[in-house]
């Protein structure tokens, strides 16, 4: 039972984190930081190691011994994130609202009246007011992310992880969605861990590339103006230039 | 709906047909092998009297599934929560399958008697295994993505198992569920031949000591009509209470 | 009279010659067929005979008689089968299967009545050796205490004709005892108390098996107590086997077999085990013992006038519809 957050935003700082995978270190003395109420992405290719970092902070995996993950407020970061993963992870025997309210649920919350009010909100946000009492599998994939979505923002937390949410979708969805995220996430301090440079782009503050093995991070990209962006900007598209060569470097490294 | 009721109808149609020639073309004497109209006969004429008897087989395989999947689930969800007591019982479920049930079926009839407690333990050891053993896999088998937003939202073990492992692991219960419906007759049927003074089994080895061949096998009928029945509605059953499950892929892209 | 040439004779004593080379050879020839016959005939005439149960020492007879050449001497060469199930050994010999089987009398009736071809052509155990077996400390003194108690039985098929018989004789209906099916677990459902009395317990064996566990059992015999009497155990051929000619000659071993167990009963009991160690146990050697008496001495020996009492008796109990004839099954083999 948790008390309601306050919306201060809240930053994240990983010092010196280790992470082996098969005997070899996947990345070693990592440093990175998430700055509060802003959109930090992670780009890279796949097995890089960036979800592993996500994965760090998210607590799933046990620390090295020497690192440390820290909240710019002091507080300890369990109990203050929301995860969202590629997959929706929508429970197929609960309708969409009880799988919006499932992280009440499993933590056993007590005032269910203002829970499902707050549930139909975040339902009409995302756009799927209709489908509230359905059962996931007559969603589309759209759908279902977005329902996923209304799920994150139930959990009300200041901290959200997102780990590739949006790369199962087709082009045209994924753009809608993006834009919505970027909307209804505004001001949390939100980690997307992402392949896809314009995705990144459009929605990110700051840009890492994390490349290499062990994997390391490079200086963030800071692109101008207000995430959703507009992909036809041309600064913006300059901008994607930039970023594929980096990662085609990183993939000749 | 007409076809499904249809099939099974032509299906054993064309079994008759097969068993009346080949009696016919061996020449096969009817107190070997009596043909589909004999059997017939001898099941219409002592329909009371097999239906009489099929009243208790039926119970007995009814409270064996109950009990048996009853024991079998609780058996299963202590070792998905209880790691200490996985180590302990997982052998001796191993074991409990591995007897035959031939060779407990005298010890329990006579520590539990000729009646029907013998016969419904014996129903009961029979599907213990497989229900215990397909729940605790699906048990097992959670999706490690959901363990993993569970965990980041904070679940209590106890809320995770009943919210997401025991609802994800139900398909497979439903399995094993299939599995024992259609195994508890054996073990009714198996503890009547041991002991017993009722039953379709009791009455399946009484008539062929007594040269009633055609009664024996339309004994044997109705047993397997019984255990069909029972096969079906168990599956109905669960296919209403896992309606949420998808028989095919959704429509949509993923 | 004939005129006899010096050149007639020459040619008769040459033909004479011829001749009794001719002869000899011809009888050379049959010595040497009627030997290589006689060598070939020993292991001739299969013959397959299908037990009523597993090996026990009411088979006596059969292992003197195989294990002494018996069976040899008489040109046969018998094999013997235990059966799985001891319902099916008749039903096969009906279907053509097997050459004989050892079944039960009432047994036979029973099928006769609907309607398999068999025949009885030879005796084994003459006299009834199934009994009504309580425990001899338990509280049922004679048969009239039996009301309202459980009755367990094998599934013979016939026990019902026995009980309902001597249950009459005190008064007893059938309705007024339990039947239940112990499935051949007789003495242990007794012994265990799950049961007051069983039917279908051999009166050699059962008896023996609980002195063993000392829970002594005290028997009522049938033929005693209102049934007529019968042969426990028999040979059943199929009808269409009454002038097999194999058949006169095994019961010839058979009663070979029989003379030579009553003469030297250990030594005969050192044929029967060998080879078949694990029948050499305690039930076995007293059950053995107990058995002598019991085999009839004359196995192709038929007592007609028992075997149609024996009908009737079946007819009246209501177990079988008619009482045909009794030559139409059961023949006197010579």
């Amino acid at each position: 039972m948790a008390a309601p957050e306050t919306l201060a935003p809240i930053g994240v700082s990983v010092h010196a984190a280790r992470l082996d995978y098969a005997g070899l270190p996947l990345f070693d003395d990592l440093d990175f930081e998430m700055a509060p109420g802003l959109w930090t992405c992670v780009l890279g290719a796949s097995g890089v190691g960036k979800t592993s970092l996500l994965r760090l902070i998210a607590g799933l995996t046990d620390p090295w011994k020497g690192s440390r993950i820290a909240c710019s407020d002091d507080a300890p970061l369990a109990g203050r994130a929301a995860y969202m993963a590629q997959q929706d992870l929508l429970l197929p025997w609960l309708t969409v609202r009880q799988n919006v309210m499932l992280g009440p649920r499993l933590r056993r919350e007590t005032g269910r009246d203002r829970r499902v009010a707050r549930a139909l909100e975040l339902l009409a946000m995302v756009g799927l007011s209709d489908k509230a009492d359905a059962l996931p599998a007559t969603l589309s994939g759209g759908q279902r992310q977005r329902a996923a979505l209304a799920r994150t923002l139930m959990e009300d937390r200041p901290i959200v992880l997102m780990d590739e949410p949006f790369s199962a979708l087709d082009a045209v969805t994924r753009h809608h969605i993006q834009g919505l995220a970027a909307n209804v996430l505004r001001d949390r301090s939100v980690l997307l861990v992402t392949h896809d440079p314009m995705e990144a782009l459009r929605l990110g503050h700051r840009i890492h590339v994390m490349a290499g093995r062990p994997a390391t991070l490079d200086e963030p990209l800071l692109p101008a103006g207000t995430p959703p962006r507009d992909m036809t900007d041309t600064a913006l598209l300059r901008l994607h230039g930039e970023l594929m060569q980096r990662l085609a470097a990183a993939g000749d490294a | 709906m007409g076809m499904r009721i249809a099939r099974p109808v032509i299906i054993l149609a064309g079994l008759f047909v097969v068993w009346a020639v080949i009696v016919w073309a061996l020449a096969i004497p009817r107190f070997i092998l009596p043909g589909p109209i004999l059997v017939f006969e001898a099941w219409w004429d002592n329909f009371q009297h097999l239906l009489y008897h099929a009243q208790y087989t039926a119970i007995e395989i009814l409270a064996g599934l109950a009990l048996g999947a009853a024991i079998g689930t609780g058996t299963a969800l202590t070792m998905a929560y209880f790691g200490g007591a996985r180590r302990w019982l997982l052998p001796v479920l191993v074991a409990s399958q591995a007897v035959p049930v031939f060779a407990l079926a005298p010890i329990l009839v006579l520590w539990l008697g000729y009646g029907m407690a013998s016969k419904i333990a014996m129903a009961m050891l029979i599907i213990y295994f497989p229900v215990t053993a397909a729940f605790f896999d699906g048990l097992r088998r959670t999706d490690p993505a959901w363990l993993d937003l569970a965990r980041v939202m904070g679940g209590s073990r106890w809320a995770v198992l009943t919210t997401i492992r025991i609802p994800a692991a139900l398909p497979a219960l439903a399995s094993g569920l299939r599995v024992a419906a259609a195994v508890a007759p054996i073990g009714a049927v198996v503890g009547e031949w041991v002991g017993s003074s009722v039953g379709l089994g009791h009455l399946m080895l009484h008539s062929n000591a007594r040269v009633q061949v055609a009664l024996m096998f339309a004994a044997l009928f109705t047993l397997i009509l019984l255990a069909l029945a029972l096969y079906y509605a168990v599956d109905a059953g669960l296919r209403r209470a896992l309606a949420w499950q998808p028989d095919s892929n959704p429509a949509h892209d993923r | 009279m004939m005129t006899i040439d010096i050149h007639d004779i020459h040619g008769k004593i040459e033909t004479m010659m011829t001749i009794r080379r001719l002869f000899t050879a011809l009888i050379t020839a049959m010595a040497i067929a009627l030997v290589f016959m006689n060598s070939t005939a020993a292991a001739q005439d299969k013959l397959t005979l299908v037990l009523d149960w597993s090996i026990n020492p009411d088979h006596a007879p059969l292992f003197v008689a195989k294990e002494r050449g018996f069976f040899r001497e008489a040109g046969l060469d018998v094999t013997m089968i235990e059966p799985g199930d001891p319902n099916s050994p008749p039903r096969l010999v009906a279907a053509g299967r097997y050459d004989l089987a050892i079944s039960y009398q009432p047994q036979l009736h029973m099928q006769v009545d609907k309607g398999l071809p068999l025949i009885r052509v030879g005796t084994l155990v003459g006299t009834p050796l199934n009994s009504l077996v309580v425990l001899k400390n338990g509280p049922i003194k004679s048969i009239a205490d039996l009301k309202g108690r459980k009755i367990g039985y094998s599934v013979g098929g016939f026990e019902e004709a026995l009980l309902r018989a001597m249950l009459a004789k005190y008064g007893l209906k059938m309705s007024d005892v339990t039947l239940i099916n112990v499935n051949f677990s007789l003495s242990p459902a007794l012994m265990a108390g799950k049961v007051d009395a069983v039917i279908g317990a051999f009166r050699n064996f059962e008896l023996n098996q609980m002195d063993i566990e000392k829970r002594p059992g005290r028997a009522f015999y049938p033929e005693k107590e209102g049934v007529p009497a019968y042969d426990e155990l028999i040979f059943v051929a199929n009808r269409k086997s009454a002038s097999d000619p194999r058949l006169p000659r095994f019961l010839k071993a058979v009663a070979r077999g029989v003379a030579a167990l009553r003469k030297d009963s250990k030594g005969s009991w050192v044929l029967f085990i060998k080879g078949r160690k694990k029948l050499d146990d305690e039930l076995n050697r007293r059950a053995w013992r107990d058995t002598l008496p019991h085999f009839a001495n004359d196995p192709a020996a038929l007592d007609a006038a028992r075997y149609l009492r024996f009908s009737q008796f079946m007819k009246a109990q209501g177990l079988i519809k008619a009482t045909p004839p009794v030559s139409s099954y059961a023949v006197e083999l010579r």
